[in-house]
């Protein structure tokens, strides 16, 4: 086995639980979803277990590790919703706590430790509700007027805010990927 | 280098293949069959007879022969309820595991399925002059942990060391594009014997990877059979008021016949179901006999297609993939050889299926490939395959909590923390299921474990069970005590399935009373 490889990998497996998914995939952040795709194929090429299958069971066993990483983070950044999430979620000064991705984790955080607030009025509830069953069915077009009738019916509501803003960006990032194939 | 051979272990037909200079190729078995039927017979004089020789005497001796075995691996005795039915041999039930019984002797299905592999490494071994000792099995990628395991389990029955458990479909797209430098999204409809499975794959170049799978256990070439077999049943039925479906002999005779006459029908408008003496009654002999049409026959089983268009329309919308998107299609499995399946699929899929692959070959070149990708490791193939079910465990109210989704890639896996909610409770017990349903009563349970834990406050101790799910999509669970960083293995209960030590038993069995598994060198080949 070439002796680079293998210092690449120990290295790399050692320092795993440090890097977030833009780095493990070598993506910068702005990445359009064919080079987060080209990333994951490229490091498979190397990294994929099978490609170390007669090697002995240690180099084996970090390879496993470094793939099942990377498949993990090509996962999460190649769905729209998640990505946004999660690029959110290491930006701010909790980094360490959110390298790898974990919904309830997210959650939480976005709540800034408030529980949801699913609306105080009727009519508020009601498009709010079915601003969630959008969001579920990925229609983020229809997800956003329902949230705006949702804020002006109220508008000291802090959940509704803020999954505006969220879905705003998703549309955003969609604009942009169409743009870039 | 010591060759690894390819197997299609089929519902109705297997097929072994290996890599020769850089091409897979099929093997033929001793009778120069290229596919061998999935069929062990034991005759009168105790005698054990795989393929086609098994498949000839079925109808003297239906009560001995046992087929479509696949359908019953790694599956509890409960869930073939339906299974039993259709076929002529006795199933029975041991520890609410599947058992065949054959003149009294009881054989689990991957014991049965060790048979037929034992037979195309004979063949295999025959045609290379040296012995083969590991091979590449494929199963339906909808295929669940359970059946896996009882795949791998008839490997080593077999004396074969399994070394990867590949899904039939990315086989067939790895022999689609091995070597050709293509840049494609495909779509792969395969429809075998006993089930259905649709996967969506982009090729880029040399990396094959699933984007996505779906599938249909309950729906394969049988299903059409069966219609065919309740048409003349019921015709029977109405002409001489005598059932049919319940004499062993007459059954047997009628899935022949069907199967004959859908194969007929692939080549003629119209078929000639003739079956002289079905069935005697108070001393008279009754004849089936009648003409059947491809249209007629296409309207019979309309409903099974759609039911495949279904599935396939599951399998685009998780991709995001519309079929516009889909540069080729590639059609595997006996069955989609009848111009009513290709011509539906084709206007489902707006495209001609490739032409030059063979439905019924193409599976195990596929698996010889990836066995030489194994082995050549740095070059070759790389397969980025994903689990087909979600899986979960079970909380409060049967609820499913999903831990790894369907469509994931894989090997994966998932850690999750478990504590305890009363003071000094000595465990946990955790209940592991596959599939994509709210409540896990209706998914398929793969086992459960009971974690052990030391006396403590409530909510004090912390175990972190990872659960893996391997290259072969089989699920392994682990636990650690995150406090102590003590490791254990956790022993999930499969259900259905064989113990280490029954496999290890039935290996030595199977391998001494049996002279097929012994090598000897043949140089004369046919």
């Amino acid at each position: 086995m070439d002796p680079a490889l293998l210092n690449e990998i120990i290295t790399l497996e050692s320092v795993l639980d440090e890097m977030d998914y833009f780095q493990i995939l070598k993506i910068k952040q702005s990445a359009f979803a064919s080079e987060i795709k080209q990333a994951y194929f490229n490091q498979s090429r190397v990294f994929h277990p099978d490609k170390f299958y007669n090697e002995p069971p240690d180099v084996l066993e970090k390879a496993n590790k470094i793939f099942k990483r990377l498949a993990e983070a090509y996962n999460v950044l190649s769905d729209n919703d998640k990505r946004v999430a999660y690029t959110k979620s290491i930006a701010g000064a909790d980094r360490k706590k959110y390298l790898r991705y974990d919904p309830k984790l997210i959650e939480q955080a976005k709540a800034g430790g408030q529980k949801e607030d699913e609306g105080q009025t009727p009519m508020g509830k009601k498009y709010y509700q079915m601003a969630k069953n959008s969001m579920l069915n990925k229609d983020y077009n229809s997800a956003k007027i329902n949230l705006q009738l949702a804020a002006k019916m109220e508008p000291a509501n802090q959940t509704f805010k803020r999954k505006l803003a969220e879905v705003d960006e998703i549309i955003k990032l969609k604009k942009q990927q169409k743009v870039g194939g | 280098m010591a060759k690894i051979i390819g197997i299609d272990l089929g519902t109705t037909n297997s097929v072994v293949a290996i890599l020769e200079g850089g091409e897979p190729k099929v093997i033929a078995n001793e009778e120069g069959g290229r596919t061998t039927p999935s069929v062990v017979g034991f005759s009168k004089d105790g005698e054990r007879l795989v393929g086609q020789i098994a498949k000839r005497q079925a109808i003297t001796n239906p009560e001995n022969t046992v087929y479509s075995i696949k359908r019953f691996m790694g599956r509890r005795f409960s869930e073939v309820t339906q299974e039993i039915k259709r076929v002529p041999f006795k199933v029975e039930e041991k520890g609410g595991d599947v058992r065949v019984n054959v003149k009294g002797k009881l054989y689990s299905p991957p014991e049965i399925s060790a048979m037929i592999l034992q037979k195309l490494k004979k063949a295999a071994e025959d045609y290379l002059g040296e012995e083969v000792k590991e091979a590449v099995i494929t199963v339906p990628a909808y295929f669940n942990d359970s059946q896996r395991n009882a795949t791998k389990a008839a490997g080593e029955i077999a004396g074969l060391e399994v070394l990867r458990i590949i899904n039939e479909p990315t086989a067939a797209a790895l022999a689609y594009g091995f070597g050709r430098g293509l840049q494609q999204k495909i779509a792969v409809y395969d429809l075998g014997g006993g089930t259905f499975d649709i996967s969506i794959l982009e090729i880029g170049n040399d990396v094959f990877e699933v984007i996505s799978t779906a599938g249909d256990m309950y729906l394969g070439g049988d299903d059409f059979d069966d219609r065919l077999i309740d048409y003349m049943a019921e015709k029977f039925m109405k002409d001489h008021d005598l059932d049919l479906r319940t004499e062993r002999h007459a059954l047997q005779r009628m899935k022949d016949a069907a199967e004959k006459a859908k194969i007929d029908l692939s080549e003629n408008l119209e078929t000639r179901i003739n079956l002289p003496g079905i069935i005697t009654k108070d001393g008279k002999a009754y004849d089936l006999d009648f003409t059947m049409n491809r249209n007629y026959f296409g309207q019979m089983v309309h409903d099974l297609i759609q039911r495949t268009f279904k599935v396939c329309d599951e399998a685009l919308q998780n991709a995001h993939l519309t079929v516009g998107e889909i540069d080729a299609l590639i059609m595997v499995g006996g069955p989609t050889k009848m111009p009513i399946i290709r011509e539906a699929v084709k206007s489902y899929f707006f495209k001609e299926p490739k032409a030059d692959i063979d439905p019924e070959q193409v599976v195990s070149l596929g698996a010889a490939i990836q066995a030489s990708s194994l082995v050549e490791s740095t070059a070759g193939a790389l397969l980025l395959d994903v689990t087909p079910m979600s899986l979960g465990i079970e909380t409060a109210g049967n609820l499913m909590d999903t831990l790894i989704e369907r469509n994931t890639p894989i090997p994966t896996e998932h850690s999750r923390v478990f504590t305890t909610i009363r003071d000094n409770q000595p465990g946990v017990k955790i209940s592991v299921f596959q599939g994509e349903e709210r409540f896990c009563k209706d998914n398929e349970p793969l086992g459960e474990f009971r974690l052990e834990i030391p006396p403590a406050p409530k909510g004090d101790p912390q175990i972190e069970v990872t659960f893996e799910i391997d290259a072969n999509g089989i699920v392994n669970v682990t636990a650690r005590d995150v406090k102590t960083n003590k490791a254990r293995s956790v022993q999930l209960n499969v259900s259905g399935g064989l113990s280490k030590e029954e496999i290890e038993k039935l290996k030595k069995r199977h391998q001494g009373d049996e002279a097929v598994a012994t090598f000897k060198p043949k140089h004369l080949l046919e």
